[in-house]
């Protein structure tokens, strides 16, 4: 039992499953890196992911085309992501606690409209919501392990691993995350060099929102094809930790997605073979907290 | 200042009444008899003994966990783990009452104080790792929560599962372990007069004791505390523990006064209602009790919307992050003074504020 286990840790079908479980947390995460960058970490990405998966299913359902609820998924994280920056600037409330309400606001939020929309409080199951497609690569399927594992992958999971160096490129190289990063280093620094820190902070909130969106949209457009009640299930809280274990760069934060990814995907697999499936299912949220404590612990000792 | 406290407690309340009032009104205007609705909502709560009732038993798990939740917070400890707390205080309190060889007189408090002790940990534990290492205790917070629900249910479906009943149910609970009720008529319980006597004690605590001074100054002021000679670590790890052990009562006293057997599949979310607690009263244990039952009171309304009328109890979580929002919006507060009815007479205290 153990030698195929092994067999299959490392075979190409495990592989893609870590992948396809790595996709919401590492997209999530990217939008956590940007807002913390600016000083503002997203709390609240747990909720708009909630909110993403909603708007794809009701978005794709009422237009007849994926694409367009993937549309609505980012805007509706935009929004949000407004929202949350509305709070903190304009209303002045704390970061932290408006990112946990807004949480809460999406928890009975979505499950409200699905209500009024279907009538149904539960799944999403009677709108005819459309699934975002998997790309397959045919010529790599004659490869060995790479073929099962890249070949035919969802399309975000696609985007989720393009968006790694382009945050990096946005965050390092341009302009904007140049004053992005001045402002969360430095809040007063940055405005007394002319940066308009409430402006900055809110496009890194929106942007994020967008990642959240995205990331959303996943659970309900390719995960699965349907929408139920927390669909989130906490993965915007491992991404959060993700993001936070990858010492604020969008290469850590891949890498931490993708060991958080393999915890819960090996997770999975254990269960399969007669481990106890409840204990199986801490492993994802007991491994950030010993990542975090690894990293804590190595910041302060260096 | 008890008047300047007054002022913001009657600033709050007003505010809330507009929220409420935003959030409900096109709900309830779509329905077909708003006046009925309305009346209902906030007044079918009120109506009859069993209502009053119903608001009592609800709000006695928010007492435990709002005042978990406003101790910590008062430290400065953004540790949301009253929520897994709670679940594990009832699970393991399930476990006490079931496993353990008690004597009849102990049995129910001594299945609350093993429930506390062994929920505890899943506030305790981002404590001592932020106090020891420095990790954030607001995300291993979260990540426990569901470590919690799982180990939870790990416990319940191997150790505590009743075979006989159909679904993932526990053995009854032995009639000793159960808290009497009070209230004839009602299922008020025991756990209502505990839940009061901690927040007093809380109370004590925080403004009685050298501890709970220390507390307080590191909430308020970090760099002060440590030029005092306050060992941070210390008074983090302590007040996160007892936030901790209060909310898992919490949950044990919930499971024993209101339920026969153990049967959440899921976090109940009593912490997340606790935090909504702890806001509105202003982190202050003497004023969790009521606010814990004026949160009681919006659910219980919405409980009878959603009965009697197409309006899902999801309302209320709506109206509850509002409530949360509107109560921390320092600017909103600014721009919303009660004092302004009265501006003539109080613009020397306004301009004073502002400097």
């Amino acid at each position: 039992m153990w030698h195929e286990l092994l067999l299959h840790l490392g075979g190409g079908a495990f592989l893609a499953a870590v992948l396809r479980v790595t996709t919401p947390i590492l997209l999530a995460a990217l939008g956590a890196l940007i807002s913390d960058r600016a000083g503002v970490i997203n709390i609240g990405i747990e909720g708009i992911m909630l909110a993403g998966a909603f708007a794809g299913v009701v978005g794709s359902a009422a237009t007849g085309s994926a694409w367009l609820g993937l549309a609505g998924a980012i805007l509706a994280g935009c929004a949000l992501g407004a929202a949350l920056s509305f709070a903190v600037h304009t209303l002045k409330a704390d970061l932290v606690l408006s990112g946990i309400d807004l949480n809460l606001a999406c928890a009975s939020g979505t499950v409200l409209l699905l209500y009024a929309l279907t009538g149904d409080k539960g799944m999403s199951g009677s709108l005819a919501s459309k699934v975002l497609p998997t790309i397959d690569l045919p010529l790599l399927d004659r490869v060995p392990v790479l073929g099962a594992a890249f070949g035919h992958q969802h399309v975000l999971t696609w985007a989720s691993l393009l968006a790694v160096p382009l945050v990096s490129v946005l965050l390092l190289r341009t302009r904007f995350g140049l004053r992005l990063r001045a402002v969360g280093e430095n809040a007063e620094a940055a405005a007394i060099a002319g940066v308009r820190v409430a402006r900055t902070q809110f496009a890194a909130l929106v942007l994020s929102g967008a990642f959240g969106g995205v990331a959303g949209a996943f659970l309900s457009m390719g995960y699965v094809s349907w929408f139920t009640g927390g669909i989130s299930a906490g993965r915007g809280f491992i991404a959060i930790a993700a993001e936070v274990m990858g010492g604020g760069m969008a290469a850590g934060a891949f890498l931490s997605a993708l060991v958080l990814g393999a915890a819960e995907a090996l997770a999975t697999d254990l269960q399969g073979i007669g481990l106890p499936s409840e204990l199986m299912q801490t492993v994802p949220y007991i491994v950030p907290v010993i990542a975090l404590v690894l990293h804590a612990a190595r910041r302060r000792g260096g | 200042m008890p008047g300047r406290a007054l002022a913001a407690t009657v600033q709050t309340l007003l505010l809330l009444v507009v929220v409420i009032g935003l959030v409900m009104l096109p709900i309830v205007l779509a329905l077909p008899d708003p006046r009925g609705a309305v009346a209902m909502f906030l007044f079918g709560p009120l109506a009859d003994l069993r209502h009053l009732g119903n608001i009592i038993e609800i709000a006695t798990p928010l007492m435990f966990t709002g005042l978990a939740v406003a101790l910590m917070f008062r430290a400065g400890m953004f540790n949301l783990g009253a929520e897994g707390s709670f679940f594990l205080g009832a699970v393991f309190a399930t476990f006490a009452a079931l496993r353990l060889p008690l004597p009849d007189w102990a049995m129910a408090p001594g299945a609350v104080l093993f429930g506390a002790c062994a929920g505890a940990l899943v506030c305790l534990i981002p404590g001592v790792l932020r106090a020891r290492f420095g990790a954030s205790e607001l995300v291993s917070s979260l990540m426990l929560n569901y470590a919690a629900l799982f180990l939870g249910l790990y416990v319940v479906n191997y150790v505590l599962r009743d075979s006989d009943a159909g679904a993932m149910l526990s053995y009854r609970l032995p009639a000793a372990a159960r808290l009497a009720r009070i209230l004839p008529g009602t299922r008020v319980h025991e756990g209502v007069l505990a839940a009061l006597g901690a927040c007093v004690l809380g109370a004590v605590y925080l403004f009685g004791t050298r501890a709970g001074y220390e507390a307080r100054v590191v909430g308020a002021n970090p760099g002060f505390a440590r030029h005092l000679g306050i060992r941070i670590t210390v008074v983090a790890a302590t007040v996160q523990a007892l936030g901790g052990f209060i909310a898992a009562a919490g949950g044990a006293v919930e499971l024993q006064g209101m339920y026969l057997r153990f049967s959440w599949q899921g976090l109940p979310g009593q912490g997340w209602n606790g935090l909504v607690v702890a806001i509105l009263a202003g982190n202050n244990p003497l004023l969790v009790p009521p606010a814990a039952l004026a949160l009681a009171w919006l659910q219980v309304g919405g409980d009878l919307l959603a009965r009697n009328y197409e309006v899902p109890a999801e309302v209320v979580g709506l109206v509850q992050a509002l409530v949360i929002l509107v109560a921390t919006a320092t600017a909103l507060r600014r721009a919303f003074r009660p004092q302004r009815l009265w501006a003539f007479r109080s613009t020397g205290r306004e301009r004073r504020d502002v400097a």
